[in-house]
């Protein structure tokens, strides 16, 4: 071993801690320069160099400290650190990147001392260089996790937000729109879309994006292979990180990607149950967003897109049931509204017709019911257009066979959904509807038409027994009315008319009636029941009958009442109603008449005035305040009298008080004196109430006896030669005229009436035609009498003419102001 | 609107005219229309008045032109008036031509269908 090999011993004689100054100087812990004040480097240690990589020589003389810095420090040693220096003459910690001469960059923090002369100009600066790599390295793990907090915050600021949206979403559409708009602030994603599921259809349905013009929005079945339906199936997030693992699993997805332009894509199942157990949970819909980039997302980010899921999903629930709540509430408003609306008409037709447009355009844009009601049926539509009748009406006939409704499908060309209608067992028709497709909820839905079908059912039910009942009533009311009023006998003639109310009421109680008591007495009726429908057309057909049985040739008017006080102790219904009843003595022209709380008679005898027969009064049948004495009154008639009765109908008008009403009366009646019988109660009626009035109105006129001398003008109408007839025929016939010579005068007096009419006052509808006819033992003279103008023979009328004088066996024509033809005709054997 | 008074059956090769009540100018028109309606094809027409209870001049006109078409094409035509009424009266005033009537309505059917 040579002596140079061996350790210098002499440097072990020192303290460990009594350092060399030069080696503690060249390896200190810490880099060490001298610069000059411009920054040259003129003395460095071999620490600085071994860090650096530098040569010693490279730098001393060669190199200011600013050269050794990056870009960036440099700047920063110009602005901050040379100044500070200057004006404190020492710097402490600053941060700067040294440049290695490999090029490397190694952080370090500087202290730095400005050495003054004397007069304190800089002299020389130290400066100590600490290595501050791994310093550096932890600062930057502090600054990317404080962005990471960051972004973390910001995400979950995000989705408080959408969770408080969600939360105030009642309806799946708002819980749709609010959750498409997560995505982009809280991942950066490009664009959202969301699908929901339906159930029903068993489908996944688009309903709402950012970005419309990116993916596919049919609907899919839930089995469909296309990426959206394989998620809502597994119920798992999954990230389709680019395309060529979209191109691997899903080439619709990776179709559509290449299309937008998209990198990385996110389908989020909405998910309600519990999250741990995967198995419970029903995804409801599919939340799907992409990014332009590529995009790794960290466990972070997963973490906060799957509570997002499950927070749509929750909302997504909720909102469901909200709208479930609110459909029902819906259907049951409307089964009510419905209820209250087919209530306000009793008619059948009506109530139909207001079925079908409470259905459109509400559920239905078209609907029908049908109804097996009379020969024909009834049908009414509302909507449009109307679809396949045949269609329609095999599954009508469907419906009713099997006494179920039958369903519209997506995939049936009718489209439309037969609801039979039944009440009380039995199908009574059919209400047809044809629905939107997306009525939703099929379940519920059904159990709504359902409900509503048997409402309907019902409601059209009770109007046909309504109406059926009505017909009832009125047929009853008719057959009464019309029954056996006794005619052809010369001692009297009885004209009835019997008017119902006008605006489609039920049949009233008002009845007239006449009959034959004894060969010699005659009885005349008129009454008003109390109510309305079946039951007063029943009363009234009871009470008909009980005078009918009273009436006897002893009892007259005041007892015939007390018998009908009686008869309503037994049928309650009867009670208060009201009636004049009077009977006549044909022979003796002898009347006698009771009022029990009816309205007085009209009396119009041949001479005089006519006036109501005031007396012979007391109450309602029945009655319990009314006066219940019973008094009648007899009077004397004079041949040719006419008496009217009638019910308040005729007389009693809202816009008119009840006084003013027997004044209009009298004077009409009075007017109508010259009129002929037959036709005069309907004339009355017309003129006292017109077509449309709010109550029955029944009159029955009797004229009393054969007049000495018929008298009666006409309007210039030809339907009143008939009438004119009729009165004639009486008369004649209760003069006891024979056949022939009456057959002779009506054709006579027929053609001259027609000459007047047809010719006097072919310009004058308004012109009057007087008749007068006179009788003798041997004779029967008539006068007719117009102020026409005269139109002689030659004319059509030649053969009325000629009929005038072969029937006749005297005729005169006197052309004045006006014709009259007076003509004569010698009466045969009386029959 | 006129079956109140016109009615119409078959009898062999006979159209039927039934009228009943009174016929006079308010329903004459009316009648005539309904009349011809049936006639104007027929070949041969009987015309029961035996239930018109009157008849004036206007139906009488109606008579006379139901009468004269049917002559003109040749058909046969009887009113059956029976022996008295006042159908036959006013027709017999207006001197209708007496073959014309028919007292019985079948024997006249078969009259005509001879």
């Amino acid at each position: 071993m040579s002596e140079s090999d061996r350790p210098d011993v002499t440097q072990e004689l020192r303290l460990p801690w009594d350092d060399d100054p030069e080696d503690l100087y060249e390896h200190a812990p810490c880099g060490y320069l001298t610069t000059l004040p411009d920054g040259t480097v003129v003395r460095v240690n071999q620490t600085f160099l071994s860090w650096t990589g530098y040569e010693r020589a490279a730098l001393v003389g060669h190199r200011r400290f600013r050269d050794l810095l990056t870009p960036g420090c440099q700047i920063y040693h110009e602005t901050h650190y040379a100044p500070l220096l200057t004006m404190q003459s020492e710097v402490h910690e600053i941060a700067l990147d040294v440049v290695c001469a490999d090029g490397s960059r190694v952080p370090v923090l500087v202290n730095s001392v400005l050495e003054r002369g004397v007069g304190g100009a800089p002299r020389v600066i130290r400066t100590t260089v600490f290595n501050a790599t791994e310093r550096r390295s932890y600062e930057g793990e502090l600054l990317a996790a404080r962005s990471t907090a960051e972004a973390a915050e910001k995400r979950v600021q995000v989705l408080q937000q959408i969770v408080a949206d969600l939360a105030a979403a009642p309806t799946e559409a708002e819980v749709a729109e609010a959750v498409v708009r997560a995505p982009e602030p809280a991942f950066q994603a490009t664009s959202t879309s969301i699908y929901l599921v339906d159930a029903e259809r068993d489908q996944l349905v688009a309903v709402a994006s950012t970005d419309p013009t990116t993916g596919n929005w049919d609907d899919m079945p839930r089995s469909s292979r296309r990426a959206v339906a394989e998620v809502a199936r597994r119920g798992d997030l999954h990230v389709v990180h680019d395309l060529a693992e979209a191109a691997a699993h899903f080439p619709d997805l990776a179709e559509s990607m290449a299309r937008s332009g998209r990198r990385t894509v996110v389908l989020l199942p909405l998910t309600t149950g519990p999250a741990e157990d995967q198995s419970g949970v029903s995804v409801l819909g599919v939340l799907a967003f992409s990014f332009a980039e590529e995009r790794e997302l960290t466990d972070g980010e997963l973490r906060v897109i799957r509570l997002l899921g499950q927070q749509t999903g929750q909302a997504l629930d909720r909102a469901r049931l909200y709208d479930d709540a609110r459909r029902r509430e819906e259907r049951a408003d409307f089964l009510a509204g419905t209820t209250r609306a087919l209530d306000e008409e009793h008619r059948l037709l009506q109530r139909s017709r207001r079925l079908v447009e409470r259905m459109v355009p509400e559920i239905a844009d078209w609907a029908t019911v049908r109804l097996h009601v009379g020969p024909a049926g009834l049908r009414e539509d509302a909507g449009g257009p109307a679809p396949d009748e045949d269609l329609l009406a095999a599954r009508i006939a469907e419906a009713t066979r099997s006494v179920t409704p039958v369903y519209a499908t997506d995939s049936d060309r009718l489209g439309c959904t037969v609801l039979p209608l039944t009440a009380r067992g039995k199908v009574l028709g059919t209400l047809s509807l044809r629905m939107a497709a997306d009525r939703r909820g099929a379940e519920a839905e059904r159990a709504f038409l359902v409900a509503l079908a048997g409402r309907a059912g019902l409601a059209l039910e009770n109007a046909r027994l309504y109406e059926q009942e009505r017909a009832i009533a009125r047929s009853l009311q008719r057959s009464l009315l019309a029954a056996d009023v006794p005619s052809g006998d010369p001692r009297f003639a009885v004209e009835s008319h019997y008017q119902p109310a006008g605006q489609d009421l039920e049949v009233g109680g008002d009845w007239f009636d006449a009959f034959l008591i004894t060969p010699n007495r005659l009885a005349v009726v008129v009454g008003d029941v109390v109510g309305r429908g079946l039951e007063a057309a029943s009363t009234m057909g009871q009470l008909r009958s009980a005078i009918r049985a009273l009436a006897n040739a002893s009892n007259g008017p005041a007892r015939l009442l007390e018998g009908l006080d009686r008869f309503c102790q037994r049928v309650e219904s009867a009670r208060m109603a009201t009636v004049v009843y009077a009977e006549v003595d044909l022979d003796a022209c002898e009347l006698v008449y009771a009022c029990a709380g009816h309205l007085p008679p009209l009396l119009h005898q041949p001479a005089g005035p006519a006036e109501f027969l005031l007396q012979g009064r007391s109450g309602p049948i029945g009655t319990r305040a009314g006066d219940r004495r019973r008094t009648e009154q007899r009077l004397r008639l004079t041949p040719g009298s006419r008496l009217l009765f009638y019910t308040d109908g005729l007389v009693e008008r809202r816009d008119r008080p009840l006084d003013s009403g027997f004044e209009v009366l009298n004077r009409e009646f009075s007017r109508l004196r010259g009129a002929p019988l037959k036709g005069l109660p309907a004339a009355l009626a017309d003129t006292m109430v017109g077509r449309e009035h709010g109550d029955d109105v029944c009159l029955l006129c009797l004229t009393l006896g054969a007049e000495e001398r018929l008298e009666r003008t006409l309007g210039a109408d030809p339907l009143q030669i008939a009438l004119l007839r009729s009165d004639m025929r009486a008369w004649l016939t209760g003069h006891g005229v024979d056949a022939d010579c009456m057959d002779a005068v009506l054709l006579g007096c027929s053609e001259a009436v027609a000459n007047s009419i047809e010719h006097g006052y072919r310009e004058d509808p308004f012109g009057v035609v007087d008749v007068s006819a006179t009788i003798t033992d041997d004779a029967v003279e008539v006068r007719v009498a117009d102020r026409g103008t005269w139109r002689g023979p030659g004319h059509s009328r030649g053969r009325g003419l000629r009929l005038i004088e072969e029937s006749m066996d005297e005729v005169l024509f006197d052309r004045g102001d006006g014709t009259t033809v007076t003509m004569r005709r010698h009466r045969g054997e009386a029959e | 609107m006129t079956d109140q008074w016109v009615t119409f059956s078959r009898r062999g090769v006979a159209e039927t005219v039934h009228l009943k009540g009174e016929i006079d100018l308010a329903n004459a028109h009316d009648i005539g229309r309904a009349i011809v309606a049936r006639t104007t094809l027929a070949d041969a027409v009987l015309i029961d008045l035996t239930a018109v209870s009157f008849l004036d001049s206007a139906g009488v006109r109606l008579l006379d032109l139901i009468v004269g078409e049917l002559d003109e094409r040749g058909k046969p035509i009887r009113l059956v008036v029976g022996e008295r009424g006042p159908a036959r009266m006013t027709l017999q005033l207006c001197a209708f031509r007496t073959d014309l009537f028919a007292i019985d309505l079948d024997r006249a059917a078969e009259e005509l269908g001879r």
